[in-house]
């Protein structure tokens, strides 16, 4: 959460000569991140981001207070100036009220009642409020916020006489009641909300979020309840995300606020209304507090601390650190123990917390920077290593002329292609379009061939994971990968050519394609037999294939085989015969090798209208072949051709 | 006086065959069907051993001559085909385009998980990968997350719509590669018990990650990449050490790094780690924050996160970081990809341009 604050209201608690840039420089360090500074008139703003778990931080206080730690460390005088803070308030009258608290929900209420003179706010108060973002109203409703900004804890305040019974009782809602902000906003609530209900039953406040229409102050307000509510985090960031109401003071509520501040808080408001509404205190100071802070310890080893930085810190330097930063110390033994301050309670619990302060404010950039030593290192196994194999098949896809594109693998039902009972569904999905887990990638790389309908050749992949339901236990992840060509007329056999390059690129000398299945669109590709995966013809124009990519992986290799170089020339000859479509050019090729053993090479060399030509080679690795050599094996294949399959030799 | 005639025909039949030849091929055919083994001079040639002996030498003379008559034609008209061929090639136009093989594209993310693979294995980090759809226990509770952190919420993590396992909880989308960490220490733990040796991890984890959120720079996937260092003495200088090799390498030598206070549940001492912005030179404009570009998280890793793998925290240390892909590469320079959503909008336009 980011806040900004004006240097000039930095430095009423501040005493320092440092420039705005040293500050920004050296908080953003050791402390929290400066993230810019702005020209503001003749001040400077400083936006600051705030981690979760320094709400303490969140306050002009809070930063005053880090910066007269953090600065001095780099050679700069600081010196945090807390703030005088009233605590004997004299109170004139009795005026009742009732507050009823659920210390399970809001585990501290201060309240007080006041006479107020509503008008504008002091020109200091509505410039150092609207330069942090948040909108001068009128004094009363301005005080609240610069109570919150100023010491760090939220604050509220009511219509006095808008409380039917002067009574608040602190209670959850029930599901389905309704409310309207203060901003003229209706919602129905959840249940489990904090609110507080008056006299009557009327729900009068969203606790720690936003302020209703029925009990704000108005032009006319006499007299207010200045509240301050110490309440139960959890709580606030449910009904605060489920209402969609991101108040300041809900995105502080959330985080767990330092309850010992609400006090200070209060005596401060207090103070304020004073100076800026003519305020009269006109009821006792309400303080239900059943549970405060017990002092907790922790405590380090200076050789713990040393390790974990990995330099020789002094511990002197250890003990001043903390000192600075709020926390008592003792030390005994080389053992440090200190006592955490309320402000930092939700947030140092290990000897880890404590070094951490320490190594910070000692300054990270004051540390060398060094390689950790390679003490061992994991042996590279290419044959083994899955990103690599991934690696090398992506390359070649690419040198093919393939474009690589990462699809969401969340899709919408109408994607999704397994049954629904089957599936791995999102129970929170972000929208329609991403509800299922795909099973498959060809639907998505489908989408994209819609989605780029300028282009008139396409060619396309992606490697990535599909996922299966499996009962009581993860779903299975299995990578797969998946291109698509978009081309006219494209040929079934520039997809199965490109399916045995990359085999052959892994090692793998031989995948085989099952004949067309009965719907005559869609192959299966086998390799030792087993499946991995399908090409799919989808029209004359558009061809997918999707594989098994781990199967494939698994039987990936880089071992090589030198086979000696023939010394003998081979032979070459076409035969051109007419078969029976129905016998497929595999098993003819298959027929021809088998015939004899100087057959050392058949491919299928043309096919034209119904003859096909096979391209052979006769090759002897002993001796120079002659052509009766060659004349005899070519009796005998065009005799297994004619009987086998009633070729007719051309 | 045949065999004269006979052999000057057989020249002249070739000069005026060689003369009228189209091309470098036909000169061939041409050469065989005199030279050859059965070409009209070879057995021209053969028919002088009947001639009388006196009339030998003569005729084996012009027969010789008429050979190389014609090896010279053929010789010169070769010559000639092959520097006409030369004034064709001296007349192309070089400018106009080349015939180029095919060339496709990576995906962006993917070119830049190979370079930040081969930086990492350089210092000796081994790259793995773990579920993408994972148990609470990996992605939260095991990491140190309480039990009401925000991101455990509905609204930054997908969950499965599945029965949560009893001991490690629902099943959801892993919202960062930080689950690996567990899967890795919990690995190294198993293979210490059966080897015993002391336990030392280098790990890179690169993966899909998921969050609840679509603007112009959030997108509900996204990469990440983990490292994760334990050992024996592992302290925040070796962080640093590895952070500014990791910027000099993937920015640029020029670039600085720095750490400083962050939090995060499962690293204690957090960090944010930050790279000098190459716009500015770390002056200050724009497009960075006071010089600065956050790159991501990192730290030592949390005891209880160390103890919940089976290690013993006082005897191991170690630290983590886990940075976008997106991230470094809208943060180098000269990108200027300002939507990250365009890295997944598969406009070939776009994946076209890298």
């Amino acid at each position: 959460m980011n806040i900004k604050i004006l240097d000039s209201w930095l430095k009423e608690y501040l005493k320092t000569k440092a420039t705005a840039k040293d500050i920004a420089k050296y908080m953003s360090l050791s402390s929290v991140s400066i993230e810019r500074i702005e020209q503001h008139n003749d001040d400077r703003l400083y936006d600051i981001e705030v981690t979760t778990n320094r709400p303490d931080l969140m306050s002009v206080v809070g930063l005053a207070r880090e910066a007269g730690a953090v600065l001095p460390q780099s050679g700069i005088d600081a010196a945090f100036l807390p703030p005088t803070i009233e605590k004997k308030q004299k109170t004139k009258e009795d005026l009742p009220l009732k507050i009823i608290n659920d210390n399970s929900l809001v585990y501290r209420v201060c309240a007080v009642v006041m006479d107020v003179t509503i008008k504008k706010s002091s020109p200091t108060i509505t410039e150092r409020l609207e330069a942090s973002d948040i909108r001068s109203l009128n004094n009363v409703i301005d005080i609240t916020n610069y109570v919150m900004r100023t010491i760090g804890h939220p604050a509220h305040v009511f219509d006095y006489d808008r409380i039917a019974g002067h009574t608040l009782k602190i209670r959850e809602s029930i599901r389905g009641e309704m409310i309207t902000t203060l901003d003229n906003k209706s919602y129905t609530l959840p249940g489990g909300d904090i609110i507080a209900e008056d006299g009557d039953g009327n729900i009068v406040d969203l606790l720690g979020i936003m302020g209703l229409e029925n009990s704000v102050v108005t032009d006319d307000t006499k007299r207010i309840i200045f509240f301050i509510n110490n309440n139960n985090p959890h709580k606030i960031r449910k009904t605060s995300m489920g209402l969609g109401i991101r108040t300041e003071a809900a995105q502080m509520n959330e985080k767990m606020i330092d309850a010992e501040l609400a006090m200070d808080a209060l005596l401060f408001g207090i103070d304020s209304y004073k100076e800026h509404a003519d305020a009269k205190i006109v009821s006792e100071i309400f303080d239900i507090y059943p549970k405060p802070y017990k002092t907790k310890r922790v405590s380090v080893k200076l050789a713990h601390i040393q390790q974990v930085i990995g330099i020789p810190l002094p511990l002197k330097e250890a003990e001043s650190t903390l000192k600075k930063l709020g926390f008592g110390v003792e030390i005994s033994d080389e053992v440090i123990t200190a006592s955490v301050p309320s402000f930092r309670a939700s947030d140092i619990d290990i000897p880890e917390d404590l070094i951490e302060e320490i190594a910070r404010v000692y300054g990270y950039h004051n540390l060398p920077s060094i390689l950790p030593p390679a003490n061992f290192i994991e042996p590279v196994n290419f044959g083994a290593n899955k990103f690599y194999w991934e690696q090398r098949v992506k390359n070649s896809m690419k040198y093919w002329g393939f474009d690589e594109v990462y699809t969401y693998p969340m899709v919408s039902e109408s994607m999704y292609e397994a049954p629904s009972s089957e599936a791995v569904r999102l129970a929170n999905p972000l929208g329609e379009d991403f509800v299922y887990m795909r099973t498959t990638l060809v639907p998505s790389l489908l989408k994209v061939m819609q989605q780029n309908t300028k282009a008139k050749e396409m060619r396309v992949f992606e490697i990535a994971n599909v996922y299966y339901k499996s009962e009581n236990t993860l779903p299975n992840e299995k990578k797969v990968f998946a291109g698509l060509i978009k081309k006219p007329h494209v040929s079934f056999f520039e997809i199965k050519g490109l399916i045995e390059q990359v085999a052959l690129d892994l090692g793998i000398p031989k995948i085989t394609c099952s004949s067309l299945d009965s719907s005559g669109l869609e192959t299966s590709i086998l390799l030792d037999k087993k499946s991995l995966g399908t090409i799919e013809i989808l029209d004359e124009d558009l061809i997918n294939f999707e594989l098994n990519f781990e199967t494939l992986v698994s039987h990936a290799t880089l071992h090589k085989t030198y086979t000696p170089i023939a010394k003998h020339p081979p032979i070459v000859e076409d035969i051109s015969v007419i078969i029976d479509d129905s016998v497929t050019s595999e098993t003819i090729i298959k027929t021809i090798k088998e015939t004899d053993r100087l057959v050392t090479s058949v491919t299928l060399l043309d096919r034209y209208q119904d003859t096909r030509t096979f391209h052979i080679t006769y090759q002897d690795p002993e001796k120079n072949l002659t052509s009766k050599d060659v004349s005899e094996v070519r009796a005998a294949i065009i005799e297994s051709l004619t009987k086998n399959f009633q070729a007719v030799i051309k | 006086m045949l065999m004269e005639q006979e052999l000057m025909t057989i020249k002249n039949n070739a000069v005026s065959l060689i003369l009228d030849a189209g091309s470098e091929k036909e000169l061939q055919e041409i050469k065989l069907q005199f030279l050859g083994k059965s070409g009209a001079l070879t057995v021209a040639l053969k028919e002088i051993t009947k001639l009388p002996q006196e009339s030998r030498p003569e005729i084996g003379k012009l027969a010789n001559e008429v050979k190389k008559i014609i090896e010279e034609s053929i010789e010169n008209a070769t010559q000639n085909f092959k520097s006409k061929k030369i004034e064709k090639i001296k007349k192309i136009d070089v400018t106009e385009p080349g015939i180029r093989p095919a060339l496709g594209h990576l995906h962006l993310v993917t070119q830049a998980i190979e370079e930040i693979t081969t930086i990492f294995e350089k210092i000796g980090f081994t790259r793995v990968s773990y579920p993408e759809i994972e148990y609470d226990w990996y992605a939260f509770e095991a990491l140190n997350f309480p039990e009401n952190h925000p991101a455990r919420d509905d609204w930054e993590t997908f969950f499965i719509d599945q029965t949560p396992d009893p001991k490690k909880g629902p099943i959801l989308l892993t919202p960062h590669t930080s689950s690996g960490q567990i899967r890795e220490m919990e690995k190294q733990v198993a293979l210490q018990k059966q080897h015993g040796n002391d336990i030392s991890i280098r790990m890179l984890n690169i993966a899909k990650t998921y969050r609840r959120q679509s603007d112009a720079s959030h997108v509900p996937m996204f990469h990440q990449f983990e490292t994760l260092v334990v050992g024996k003495d592992i302290s925040i200088t070796h962080l640093k050490g590895v952070l500014d090799y990791f910027v000099k390498s993937y920015f640029g030598e020029s670039r600085k790094s720095r750490i400083r206070p962050y939090h995060f549940q499962f690293t204690e001492p957090s960090f944010e780690t930050d790279v000098s912005c190459g716009v500015c030179n770390g002056k200050g404009c724009k497009l960075c924050k006071e010089g600065w570009l956050e790159l991501g998280g990192a730290g030592m890793v949390h005891p209880n996160v160390l103890q919940n793998c089976g290690l013993d925290p006082k005897k191991y240390k170690g630290f983590a970081s886990g940075w976008g892909v997106e991230r470094v590469l809208t943060m180098k320079e000269g990108l200027k990809l300002d939507d990250i959503r365009m890295l997944y909008s598969n406009n070939i336009e776009f994946l076209e341009q890298f």
